[in-house]
């Protein structure tokens, strides 16, 4: 199924919206699917690891939003990745570090995967209570992850040349 | 909390703490390759040896208050959302326990149609653990650096070629189920008395070439599996080993015929030495299951109340059990598919006959199993019923209690709701299969690291083998729960006597 998408950009959002603040990133990109439905797909799941390979797939952007816990940070605080940086964490699990393995696959058996992604994270209070809230701090800073996910997302849509966008 | 109480608790506080300090303690946290994050305590003596070892696991909360209030149709969506990883599971249970809470029926074609949904779920399911989670131990080897004990080692091992294969049997499934229940993760399929959605005889062609090809993977894998783990005397001395085995007793579903079932039937359970102790309905599992609190867990562990709670023991006289692939294999007096069945044979034979008291040998099962969902979902697609558009009976019952079990891939599953007269919840109660295993896996992690963690000489490689202990049983704790990957490395600590680190390893 390689090949290229008929959107060139997709917006990831991973986690559960009903475990309260693991689900931020369900939000933020629901906050912006209207304003980049020309452009991108966007999936909510609360999968990972292979997962992700198959979803990824044939898209020339990926923009990966999640809930993170590093306990350095408060909670509400946006944190961005780089794939890099996966790859020096070199932990052996499809379900938490499933992205530098699902790359590294991807490169090995020559699937067509995003050339462009970022992965922007919030930090999080509490994503294990069954519930559909936001904790107060995480639900105060769902427009900034909003902001920041938006950015992106103008620019490489202004890199796409000849997109329709109605 | 009154005075004398207070003092004791205190008084036992204050030696839980000595006790602490005068240990030295490793920490493997948390563990990898597992869906959830849990740890493992080691707790050293003097001497390096090990004293006691704790399994922990993070704790999902408040399901049965999400759940109080909405109406018990949702419960199938609402329960698949509890778990990324086994939603059909979760799905199939509340859909079943929604049969029994209207006293419906499904039609003939719609149980077809959710026996095709669940056997391609389990053949995904389980290729996913041989291949990725668990089976890098074997086919890479349990003694190989962390960084190839993953899908790519497992690779490497066994060509670009197998990981195509893998891959792509997998996106085939994928999209079987996803035409079935609309989207793979939170299916839409199940309802009381039927399914939503049937096979147009014009697909049925994907289905049958899917089927085909999906036994001759289940094969394959049997294959891979014997070449790479049964011929080598090393990893069978390792699976046979006494620091992987409990003689506990084992529970799973069996048809009418006591063969392995993974959809419907009643529950067995049979004993250390393969007699059957208890059979029981869905609807009386509260009669023979109960739960047991530790203070150290969040986990509650479930054991045969015919037996009762006699700590984490095994033997006859425990009531300690066990489920998952093993399990199944032990619980069922055979397979419900000839080549199945020649499978399980074999298994027994080279496992020195049933029941298998292995923890290890829960990878083969899981291979034999394959090829069961995979015969099931042949023998499916090839039924002219399967394209049948009587796909449900309406309910017209009053709904009180209902109650579901299915066997998930990693155990037995079960789901059970009570409603008012409107259909709305007033109670839920889910008994997770991992709870189910939850005591036989706090016994090999703690028999693994007893025997193999000496004079307090610990290294990665050892750790990896207390871990396999557990990841055989493919557990799946606080399901569910997200988090991005790469922020959780595997650590072990070791501690000295005043708690001061004194080795720490991350991977």
């Amino acid at each position: 199924m390689t090949g290229t998408r008929q959107k060139p950009i997709l917006v990831l959002a991973l986690g559960n919206d009903i475990l309260g603040d693991d689900g931020i990133a369900f939000y933020a990109a629901r906050a912006l699917q209207e304003e980049f439905s020309a452009v991108a797909d966007f999936t909510e799941t609360a999968e990972a690891g292979l997962a992700l390979m198959e979803m990824l797939e044939g898209y020339e952007y990926a923009l990966l939003m999640d809930s993170v816990m590093t306990g350095q940070c408060d909670p509400g605080t946006i944190v961005e990745f780089q794939t890099e940086q996966f790859k020096k964490v070199v932990a052996p699990s499809p379900h938490y570090a499933g992205l530098p393995e699902v790359l590294e696959l991807s490169a090995r058996l020559g699937l067509d995967m995003p050339t462009g992604m970022r992965i922007l994270a919030m930090e999080v209070a509490d994503p294990f209570t069954l519930r559909e809230e936001l904790t107060p701090d995480v639900a105060r800073a769902l427009p900034n992850l909003v902001d920041a996910a938006r950015a992106i997302l103008e620019e490489w849509r202004a890199s796409v040349p000849c997109t329709n966008t109605h | 909390m009154d005075e004398p109480v207070k003092e004791v608790f205190n008084e036992a506080r204050e030696r839980a703490a000595q006790d602490y300090k005068n240990q030295r303690r490793i920490t493997i946290d948390p563990i990898t390759r597992l869906e959830g994050h849990g740890k493992i305590d080691v707790f050293l003596d003097q001497k390096g040896e090990v004293e006691r070892a704790y399994f922990q696991v993070p704790e999902l909360r408040g399901f049965e208050i999400f759940s109080i209030g909405r109406p018990a149709e949702d419960m199938p969506q609402i329960t698949s959302r509890i778990c990324g990883v086994c939603p059909t599971a979760h799905h199939m249970a509340a859909t079943k326990a929604l049969d029994d809470l209207y006293k419906i029926k499904p039609t003939s074609a719609g149980r077809k149609i959710r026996e095709l949904m669940y056997n391609l779920f389990m053949l995904e399911d389980h290729a996913l653990h041989v291949y990725v989670l668990g089976g890098p131990d074997f086919i890479v080897g349990p003694d190989a650096p962390a960084a190839m004990r993953n899908i790519l080692g497992v690779i490497e091992k066994t060509g670009l070629d197998v990981g195509k294969k893998v891959i792509g049997m997998r996106r085939r499934i994928r999209e079987a189920m996803a035409y079935l229940g609309g989207k793979v993760v939170h299916p839409v399929l199940g309802l009381p008395g039927g399914v939503a959605k049937g096979v147009k005889a014009d697909d049925l062609p994907m289905f049958k070439e899917l089927a085909k090809d999906g036994l001759e993977f289940a094969q394959f894998t049997l294959q891979v599996f014997s070449d790479i783990v049964l011929k080598n005397e090393k990893y069978v001395e390792l699976v046979t080993s006494e620091n992987y085995t409990h003689r506990t007793n084992y529970m799973g579903v069996v048809d009418d015929q006591n063969r392995v079932n993974f959809y419907d039937g009643m529950i067995r359970v049979v004993g250390p030495e393969g007699n059957e102790v208890v059979k029981f309905k869905a609807q009386d599992y509260l009669k023979h299951i109960s739960e047991h609190v530790e203070p150290w867990s969040y986990v509650k562990f479930t054991y045969l109340e015919d037996i009762g709670w006699k700590g984490f023991t095994d033997g006859p006289d425990s009531g300690v059990i066990s489920v998952a692939p093993l399990a199944r294999l032990n619980a069922a007096d055979a397979m419900a598919t000839p080549l199945a069945q020649e499978a399980r044979e074999e298994y027994f034979k080279i496992l020195g006959g049933r029941p298998v008291h292995y923890t290890l040998a829960n990878h083969y099962a899981r291979v034999v199993e394959m090829i069961q969902a995979a015969e099931t979902i042949q023998e499916l697609v090839n039924d002219p019923e399967i394209t049948s558009t009587d796909l449900r009976n309406i309910p017209t019952e009053t709904p009180t209690v209902g109650i579901g079990v299915v066997e998930a891939p990693r155990g037995t599953l079960y789901h059970h709701y009570e409603t008012d007269e409107r259909g709305v919840l007033t109670k839920a109660n889910l008994i997770v299969a991992t709870q189910n295993n939850s005591a036989r896996m706090a016994m090999s992690v703690e028999k693994s690291a007893k025997g193999l963690i000496h004079e307090g000489k610990v290294d990665e490689g050892l750790l990896n083998m207390v871990e396999m202990a557990f990841r055989a049983y493919d557990p799946c704790h606080a399901c569910a729960t997200h988090s991005l990957p790469g922020q959780m490395p595997l650590r072990a600590r070791v501690y000295d006597a005043e708690k001061n680190i004194i080795q720490e390893f991350q991977k």
